[in-house]
């Protein structure tokens, strides 16, 4: 491809919000103020599993300065909601399946009030045990999490949500069920099968195999702003939210099937957003602030604290990765197997989209001839993950690499070295047996890094064997 | 002791959505009496720098400079749907659609241009357009007046498409996405055995943007994946007992401070996709992804000791290392 002469492009202009953010005059949804405004807060479930005997919202509700004090009874439209499919409670109804589950909603004249009342509503609970293991949970007899299959899910859906068979026209409904949700096994939601060349034949030719089992851990996005809204009612009966988030127009339809408003009545607007990395892909304060907007008829604004933040926001999926890779005595990769289990916890989110990314890249960047890879996304109790910076694909690569280095170590190769010999390049396919084009690009990175190795001298320890 | 290590990490990362999932970008775009631009989209700028893009993506075809240019917050009530933020996809898709806008934008003010200036073949730079056989010229606004004056279309609308095929279902095989991220990092660490604490002392990122559109907020990409890749290999864990998470704050929730940045090298390789914008591709996640593989790769390297679980934090570091000492001990004996 030519490169084209430009004049702006490819230059280095500032960034147009740099100057409103350093002096402090960028509005994040925190600092919107509106006349009669409340604080919003939420009341979450104390237990990981298990279902709701009783609510108690009496002492909350007679407290000086609280407004309203919403449960699954107030929800007006759907009390359903989820990226993927709707598997979320806007607020819980009977099952809690996560610490942090919403079970009730406050709104008061100041955030102390707000965070008192949350405290004087008593929940009573009758406790499951909490499966909170993935093998435990993918067991043949595990307790169902979720006992809605995907088919009641799409009935009630209201929403935008990601379709699982009708998402394009090349979509075929009937081959998609083989993917999504095997519920003839535990808790299983999605299962990608990965089959590349043959596998058998692989591994018979393989002359050096390197068997290893990663494990990732749950990590946070945190972001410098914390999750945060405002809302409001406006005089022709639209709801108006101002939000930190990655997509207002998900957000709206998701929003509207809660409400029990058509999507063209609520509006969501972008407040200035302090950094995102896929955990405000996922409805957080969003719901909350709707509800009780519509309830008391007054601006409602809900900021959550760090902790909160912490504890309660979407995650990044731990996921556990067994590899096997076969290499000649050359050093050319012939095969790989691998099983990817990940954990999304109570809710799906992105977490079929996010595993199913780690299972088909988790080749990395090479070409490898013959592969066998199964990815399973699977409920828990445990904290809901969804999308983070790297969707899998960091995962997937804290595997690909560990195996690289391994097998490079084996065959005394240099670690670089052996990644120039088996990366990618123009006519050679990826795991998915796509075949690269011109714009392939893993070898001039290597090259770039090589450049640097031999060129610099405190890396002389790492020249050995670089070819 | 203190022990010295050199690792690298490479990856590729599918662009967009892939897969048949939807992932489309649309903008549209005005031009108002005085030249100034309105250009309204749902794409989400939360820090990672769209705006700034999209304002040279129009300076460039139309002309003008940025400060021209007016970005409308994204509002489900008058900016059109763009899709996420996500997925590394903003550049590529979102950069398409503006830029599908202004060039149609661009053709109106061609034909116009050229019914003034009665020649073919203008060049649109420095707030003017100019004949480039004659030099004949009209300024920008000047252009902008005539267009509103003869009632011509000031208002267009960019779209595109970015979804792809589905691969099989049943062997996932088949084009997954648009187009592909690449990236390689080398991490040079020091690995304290008696403590079993980690210092990354330099990382230099080679990153396959495709065309670096704005190189400096590509380095601040690069900077920030970074660090953020450091926190995930060696100190950040959410811990979960049995469901239960307890009280977490960022005193017990350890990311990179400053003070733990590390020399930072970022090298921009540009192999451009046809497809993109000017070549671009996306470098958002990309960013983060060989971080944590070449800095274990590093400790691997100076300890010989592979780290197959995260993170490799001081603690389970000091544990593996007491490990592999008893093991040798062991072995002698």
């Amino acid at each position: 491809m030519n490169r084209i002469k430009t004049t702006y492009v490819g230059c280095s202009t500032p960034k147009v919000d740099a100057l409103d953010k350093v002096l402090g005059r960028a509005v994040y949804a925190g600092d919107i103020n509106f006349p009669g405004m409340l604080y919003g807060r939420v009341r979450r479930a104390d237990i990981p599993h298990g279902f709701i005997h009783e609510i108690d919202v009496r002492t909350a509700e007679a407290m000086e300065g609280v407004v309203c004090v919403l449960t699954a009874k107030d929800v007006p439209g759907n009390n359903r909601f989820g990226i993927a499919f709707p598997d979320q409670w806007a607020l819980a109804e009977e099952k809690i399946l996560s610490v942090g589950d919403a079970v009730a909603i406050v709104a008061a004249e100041t955030d102390e009030i707000a965070k008192d009342a949350i405290h004087a509503i008593r929940i009573k609970y009758r406790e499951l045990p909490p499966l909170t293991d993935l093998q435990e949970a993918m067991a043949d007899g595990a307790p169902q999490l979720h006992v809605n299959k995907i088919g009641s899910y799409k009935k009630k859906s209201g929403g935008h949500h990601y379709p699982l068979g009708d998402g394009g026209p090349q979509h075929d409904q009937k081959k998609r069920k083989s993917e999504f949700l095997h519920n003839t096994k535990g808790n299983v939601f999605l299962h990608t099968k990965v089959r590349k060349g043959d596998i058998e034949k692989g591994f018979a030719q393989a002359e050096v195999v390197v068997e290893n089992t990663y494990k990732t851990q749950v990590v946070d996005h945190v972001y410098m702003e914390t999750e945060s809204g405002v809302g409001k009612m406006d005089e022709h009966g639209n709801l108006v939210l101002w939000n930190a988030c990655q997509y207002p127009f998900r957000d709206r339809s998701q929003i509207a099937s809660v409400l029990g408003l058509p999507q063209n009545k609520v509006r969501v607007i972008q407040a200035t957003t302090g950094g995102a990395f896929g955990g405000k892909e996922d409805i957080n304060v969003e719901i909350y602030i709707a509800l009780l907007s519509k309830a008391t008829g007054r601006p409602v604004r809900m900021v959550w604290d760090r902790e909160e933040s912490l504890a309660y926001s979407t995650k990044k999926h731990a996921i556990e990765i067994w590899t096997r890779w076969g290499a000649t005595r050359e050093g050319k990769l012939c095969c790989m197997e691998g099983k990817v289990y990940g954990d999304t916890g109570a809710y799906a989110g992105l977490g079929i989209f996010v595993v199913k990314k780690c299972g088909i890249h988790l080749a990395g960047p090479y070409h490898i001839p013959n592969i066998r890879v199964d990815a399973f996304s699977v409920y828990t109790n445990n904290v809901m993950a969804s999308a983070m910076r790297g969707f899998g694909v960091t995962q997937a690569a804290v595997a690909h690499e560990g195996q690289m280095d391994e097998l490079a170590k084996q065959l005394g190769i240099h670690p670089l070295t052996f990644r120039l010999m088996n990366a990618l390049d123009v006519g050679l396919s990826t795991e998915t047996g796509h075949i690269m084009t011109e714009d392939v690009g893993i070898k001039p990175t290597l090259e770039k890094i090589k450049e640097v190795i031999l060129r610099d001298g405190s890396l002389a320890t790492y020249r050995e064997g670089l070819m | 002791m203190k022990k010295r290590g050199i690792g690298i990490g490479s990856m590729y990362y599918g662009l967009g959505y892939g897969y048949s999932r939807p992932d489309i970008a649309s903008a549209t775009i005005e031009l108002c009496e005085d030249g100034s631009v309105i250009v309204r989209t749902g794409t989400v700028d939360f820090g990672q720098g769209s705006d700034t893009l999209f304002c040279q993506i129009v300076a460039e075809e139309l002309g003008v400079t940025p400060d021209n240019i007016q970005i409308v917050t994204p509002d489900t009530a008058t900016t059109p749907d763009a899709g996420p933020t996500s997925a590394s996809r903003v550049a590529y898709v979102g950069g398409n659609a503006v830029l599908n806008a202004t060039l149609a934008l661009k053709r109106t003010l061609n034909d116009v241009a050229e019914s003034i200036l009665g020649e073919k073949k203008l060049i649109f730079l420095n707030r003017e357009v100019r004949a480039e056989t004659s030099g004949k010229c009209i300024s920008f606004t000047d252009l902008a007046k005539a267009c509103h004056l003869r009632g011509v279309q000031i208002v267009e609308t960019g779209w595109f498409n970015n979804t792809t095929d589905d691969v099989d279902p049943h062997t996932a095989q088949g084009d997954a996405y648009a187009t592909y991220c690449w990236a390689t990092q080398l991490a040079e660490v020091e690995v304290d055995t008696e403590t079993g604490k980690v210092e990354v002392l330099r990382v230099v990122a080679a990153h396959d943007v495709g065309r670096a559109l704005n190189p400096s907020m590509v380095e601040a990409q690069i900077e920030g994946g970074v660090v953020m890749g450091m926190g995930y290999a060696l100190t950040e864990e959410i811990k979960q007992e049995k469901g239960y998470r307890g009280e977490i704050s960022l005193g017990e929730y350890m990311i990179p401070t400053s003070l733990d940045v590390p020399s930072i090298e970022s090298c921009i390789v540009e192999v451009p996709v046809p497809t993109g914008p000017y070549g671009a591709k996306g470098v958002g996640e990309p960013a983060l992804i060989p971080t944590a593989p070449a800095i274990l790769n590093a400790i691997c390297d100076a300890i010989g000791i592979r780290i197959t679980e995260l993170p490799g934090n001081q603690k389970n570091l000091h544990r593996l290392i007491q490990e592999k000492e008893k093991k040798t001990m062991g072995s002698e004996n």
